[in-house]
Order: C-alpha cells, then structure tokens, then sequence
C-alpha cells in the first residue's frame, strides 16, 4: 500500500516556564492509504500531540513528516492551512460543528470553502450525511441533533474535503457506549467502502477493538504497533 | 458568498446582545437624521425668511451708501433698471426688483422717539419682492394700498415702544440733502410683526411718492434696489454676474449683508456631521464591546475553522461583515424611523414657541421649523454608519486573527 503519512525521528518539546515537556519523543511510522488506525495511551501520552502534528496544527520541535511525499513542516501558516482543507479531515472531540448552519451546511462549508460547484456540493453534502444515516437530519442544526448525531455530521464534513486521510482525536469521548460504537461503525464502514483512511486515538478498549492497527504511546514513545 | 451569509446568521446567534446594540445605534441614528434635519430645516428656514423679509437675494446701493447711509449717496432708477432686468433675465426670469429710498432717523410720538430707518417704497413691487405685507394681521391695516394719506407702515413693537396704534399720528424726523432736518407728520397704516425682532424695531415703510419731495433729492432717485430670485443656488450664480456688470456701484448677495446668518448656514451643515460623528464614535464602543464579546465566546468555534481550513482573511472578513452588518441594519432603521418621524412635519412644520415662547425671535430666528430631508445628507449618513461599522469591526476582527487554531481549541 502507499504510505500516505511518514514520520522520522519526530520530536515535540513544549517549553514550560519551570519545565520542558518531551510530548512526543522520536516517533517514527508510517501510515498506508486505507488504513484504520488507532493511537492509544494513558492521558498525557501524547496522542494528541501527535495527531496535531500530523494534521499541521503544530509544528515539530524536530524531526520529518512527510505528508503524500511532501515535507508539510516546510510550510508557511498559510499554505499549511490551505493544505489542511484540501488533503486532510478533522473529527475533534467536540466543537466540530458550525452552530448556525444546518448539518447540510456544515458539510457544504469546507466545500465551499473549496471553491466547488454549487450542484457538485449539494450532491455530495447529501450523499455523504446518506452514508452517515442522517439523511432525514439534513436540516437540522447542531443543537438538534444528540452528541452521536453531531459527530456523524463531523465525519461526514470530515470526508467532504475528500482528503487523503482523516484525522478523528477522541471522537468518541463526549458520547455514551451505544452512539461511540455506531460512530465507529460508520467509521469502519466508509473506511472498508470508500476506502477513507481513519487515524484517531481513544481511551476505550471497545473502540480500540475495531481498529486494525494499534499504535500505543508512552510518555511520548512509541511502545507498541500492532496490526490485527 | 458562504461567508457573507455565515457572517448574516452570526448576528442573530444571541438574539439579546444584538438586539439591545442594535436599538442603541437605531436610535442613535434616528436620533443624528431627525437632529441633522431639523437643524437644516430650522437654519434654512431662518435664512429664507430673512431673505424674504429684509434683504432679498441681492441688494445694490451706491458705492458710498453703505459706508453712513448718507442721503447724497443714491443712484437714479432709470440708469440702472433696465440693466438689472436684463441682467438677471436670462437666470431668473422671474425675478422681482424693487427700488427703495432708505432714511434714517427718529420715530417720534408724544410718549416716545426712537430711531429707524424709513424705507420709502413703490408699494406695487415692494410687496412682489418682501413679504412684510403679510406679516400685517387683518385687523391690523393694510401695506400701504389704501387711501390712506401719508401713510406709515410699523412693526407691533415698534407700536408699542411708542404707545401707538393703528391710525395714531407719529412724525418721523431725517436730514434732507442740505443738512436740514425735515420732520414729516404719518398716520399709522399698517402694524406688522415679522419673527425678526431686531428687524421689526428698526424698519418703518412709507410711500415713495410721500417722502421723496421731503428728501430734496431729484425725481427717481433711489438709495437701494432689492432682487428676489428664486433660490439660493440662483442667487450664487446671478449675484457675481450683477457685481460685473456694475463694477462701480456694491452689489451684494444675502451672505454678504448677513455674514454671521450664512455662517450659520454653513456651520450647521459642518456640525451636523460633526454630531452625528459623535454619535457614531459613541456607538462604536458599544459595537466594539459587543463584537468583542462574540469573538471571544466563539474561540474555540473559530479554531476549529481555521483547523479545518478557513483562512485568516476569510475569518477576518467574516468578524468584519458581521460588524458591519449589525451597524449597518441598526443604522438603516434608525434612518427609516428618522425618515417617517421627519417626513410629516415637513409639511406641517414643528412649532417651537409653543415651549419656548417668544425667544427665538428676539435673536431672529424663525420660530416653526420645517425640517429637510435631502438625499445627500442621508447619503452622508449612510457614509458615516458604513465607516464607523468599518472602523469599529476592525479591532474585533484583529483579536479573531490573532487566534491560533490549536490554542484556541484547547481553551
Ligand atoms: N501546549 C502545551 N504546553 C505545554 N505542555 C503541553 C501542551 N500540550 C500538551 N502538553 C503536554 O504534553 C504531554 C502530552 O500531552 P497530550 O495532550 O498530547 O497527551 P494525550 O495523550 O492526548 O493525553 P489525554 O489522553 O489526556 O488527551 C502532556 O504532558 C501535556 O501536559
Ligand atoms: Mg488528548
């Protein structure tokens, strides 16, 4: 498979006042297309740091990351962003959505953002919200919909992009055991059908068991790399 | 496009705060329209009544005149009429002159004497150019068209500062040419009352055909011609076009008898907008405070934006057009509720005396006020609320810039 994501000698050091913080110390990997792949950890691991730096929203101390052969910490803040709405899709754990847009709108947005065709962002915003079995919710607004639902919107927005891999921390955090598991359902599903590749990190064992490879972290290391 | 109308349903998020800064800068801006054409209409209406009562647009004298209103310094009426009427012909056709004498001196009956200025007047065309024939009640005689023999037309406090009434005998007292006093006996035909009360004290109107012989001066002479054209915007024009054709005599226009009251009349217009800037710079704080709070409850929603893509400019334009918006629409309604509160009155006129009696009069000016509204002066406005929408939008919008995605979504 091709490597979509190559890390090397990754380093993150935050620099407190009174201490410095190793979050992510010397991780390489690399991440294929089509992969569904978790990242888990005791809380202060570094998974977050991790995903950040993957998806340009903070830049390493050192190290490489190569993001589809492009060396993404050479960017400038603008093009990262620029490079953000088109190649990658973001599922936070929560705050995902635009409170005053309808979940259609919300997943035209980055499309529009885009710059698409109206009729091309009408078709996909309602195709994707299909697959994510919220197609009579179109309308709906964010504070409508239960915190599983909202998360739904959140992948679908996340795929909307069509970019080359989705990046999802904790996406399950805020919801109760019966909406994570339909979240990673759907997850599972788009990944296996539309071949999306899924990188997200998690706290819950039953999650971690759908993942088809387990990365796991301590104090900023690699420990673990598993693929089932 | 998307962000324009993000930027739209962003305002109504929390219904409250928008709501309450949106009264505030509608009422600001009722209250700047309403003010700004009140203070127009009251000074414009202050400028053409003066125009219609006293001066006229344009007055011409004999170059000495002016200097001590001396007697010697007329002008004869034949040499210069035709001239006036052609010269005025082609701007104004329907522009009216009259031709006056005009004598100072002492008003005097057994109680009183004071001084005034005797106008003596062709009373067919004085009352095509002045208006103070209709300022005389019905019960209160007539301007001069009746028979009344040596008749004198005066003002009610002139009246009443001398004890007289209609039909009262008074004698007015001037020096002729030689340097001889004349006292000439009149009956009181008329008693006017203008809103000018400095006018009303200082002019009394007689019959040029009764006065003339008295002044020793020859037939057709005059000391004053008074033109009234149509507007103000004429009088700019006609004005320099009489003061070439004739160099030797002064010819001057309405501002230039009454520098102070065309002060006014250009000082209004500055402090309109000078108010109306307060106001808005007033309103701005609150625009201010108000988008600020709505940037900084939003952080973590504009984070996430940017983490998903938006760029710094569109999440600048989006804090401005929000800004703008909500000043924009405040200050549309405050204009239309401006408008609909202006419009009626511009008819029926707004009467001030009614709470403050006589004292606008006393200082000359009008005391009903017939506001003005005109497209330009709302076009200013609208001018003014867009830039101070801008001004104010532009520290919000900063402080949204200045939100780092990850930062921001951590909070
Ligand atoms: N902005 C920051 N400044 C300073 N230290 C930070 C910052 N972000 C993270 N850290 C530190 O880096 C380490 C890794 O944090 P990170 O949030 O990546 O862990 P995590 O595995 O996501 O934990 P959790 O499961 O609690 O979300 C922690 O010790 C944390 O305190
Ligand atoms: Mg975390």
């Amino acid at each position: 498979m091709q490597k979509i994501i190559e890390i090397k000698d990754l380093v993150k050091i935050f620099k407190d006042t009174a201490q410095e913080v190793v979050a992510v110390d010397h991780v390489s990997l690399n991440i294929s297309a089509g992969e569904f792949t978790t990242i888990v950890g005791p809380s202060g691991s570094g998974k977050t740091t991790l995903l950040n730096l993957i998806g340009g929203l903070d830049t390493p101390t050192s190290g490489s990351l190569h993001v589809d052969g492009k060396d993404i910490s050479l960017l400038t803040e603008r093009e990262m962003t620029t490079f953000r709405l088109h190649h990658i899709g973001f599922v936070f754990q929560a705050y995902n959505l635009i409170p005053v847009l309808t979940a259609k709108e919300n997943v035209a947005f980055v499309m529009e953002l885009q710059g698409r065709k109206k009729e091309e962002i009408d078709k996909r915003a309602t195709e994707l919200l299909e697959a994510v079995g919220l197609g009579d919710r179109m309308n709906s607004r964010p504070s409508k919909l239960s915190g599983g639902q909202q998360q739904r919107v959140a992948v679908a927005r996340a795929l909307a992009s069509k970019p080359k891999f989705v990046l999802a921390d904790e996406p399950t955090a805020n919801l109760d055991s019966k909406s994570a598991e339909n979240l990673l359902d759907i997850m599972e599903r788009l990944n296996k059908q539309e071949g999306v590749t899924f990188v997200f990190s998690t706290h819950d064992p039953r999650i971690v068991a759908k993942a088809r490879r387990i990365i796991a972290l301590e104090d900023g290391k690699v420990v673990s790399d598993k693929s089932v | 496009m998307n962000i324009l109308r993000l930027a739209w349903k962003n305002i109504w998020r929390n219904k409250v705060r928008s709501g309450v800064i949106l009264s505030a800068i509608a009422i600001g801006l009722f209250a700047g329209t309403f003010l700004l054409s009140f203070m127009q209409g009251w000074i414009l209406g202050t400028v053409n009544s003066d125009i219609k009562t006293q001066y006229s647009h344009v007055q011409i004298h004999n170059a000495d005149f002016l200097a001590n209103y001396d007697v010697n310094a007329f002008f004869m009426r034949e040499d210069v009429e035709n001239e006036i009427r052609r010269g005025v012909a082609r701007n104004a056709p329907t522009a009216e002159i009259a031709f006056r004498l005009n004598l100072n001196g002492m008003l005097a009956s057994p109680h009183n004497a004071i001084g005034v200025t005797a106008k003596g007047v062709f009373e067919d065309e004085e009352i095509l150019v002045t208006d103070v024939w209709q300022q005389i009640p019905d019960t209160m005689g007539v301007f001069l068209n009746d028979d009344t023999r040596m008749a004198i037309v005066i003002s009610s406090r002139v009246a009443d500062r001398l004890r007289v009434r209609l039909r009262s005998r008074i004698v007015f007292t001037f020096q002729d040419v030689h340097g001889d006093m004349q006292s000439i006996a009149f009956r009181v035909g008329g008693i006017y009352r203008t809103t000018n009360a400095i006018f009303d004290e200082a002019n009394v109107f007689v019959r040029y055909s009764d006065i003339f012989s008295y002044t020793g001066l020859p037939e057709g002479a005059v000391h004053e011609a008074a033109v009234l054209l149509p507007d103000i915007e004429t009088s700019n024009i006609v004005a320099p076009q009489l003061r070439e054709m004739f160099p030797d005599m002064s010819v001057q226009d309405w501002s230039q008898m009454n520098p102070a009251l065309s002060m006014y009349f250009s000082y209004t217009k500055f402090m309109g907008v000078v108010i109306l800037g307060i106001f808005l710079f007033a309103l701005s704080f609150g625009i201010i405070n108000t988008m600020l709070m709505a940037v900084l409850e939003r952080t973590r929603e504009l984070g996430m934006l940017g983490a998903i893509g938006m760029s710094k400019r569109q999440i600048f334009s989006m804090i401005m057009l929000e800004t703008v918006f909500l000043t924009l629409l405040g200050g549309i309604v405050g204009i239309i509720l401006g408008i609909a509160v202006v419009l009626p009155t511009m008819e029926t006129g707004i009467d001030l005396s009614f709470f403050m009696e006589d004292q606008f009069e006393d200082f000359g000016f009008a005391s009903v006020v017939y506001p003005i509204l005109n497209i330009k002066m709302l076009a200013e406005i609208v001018v003014l609320v867009i830039l101070a929408g801008i001004l104010s939008a532009l520290y919000p919008a900063r402080k949204a810039l200045q939100l780092k995605p990850l930062e921001a979504m951590r909070q």
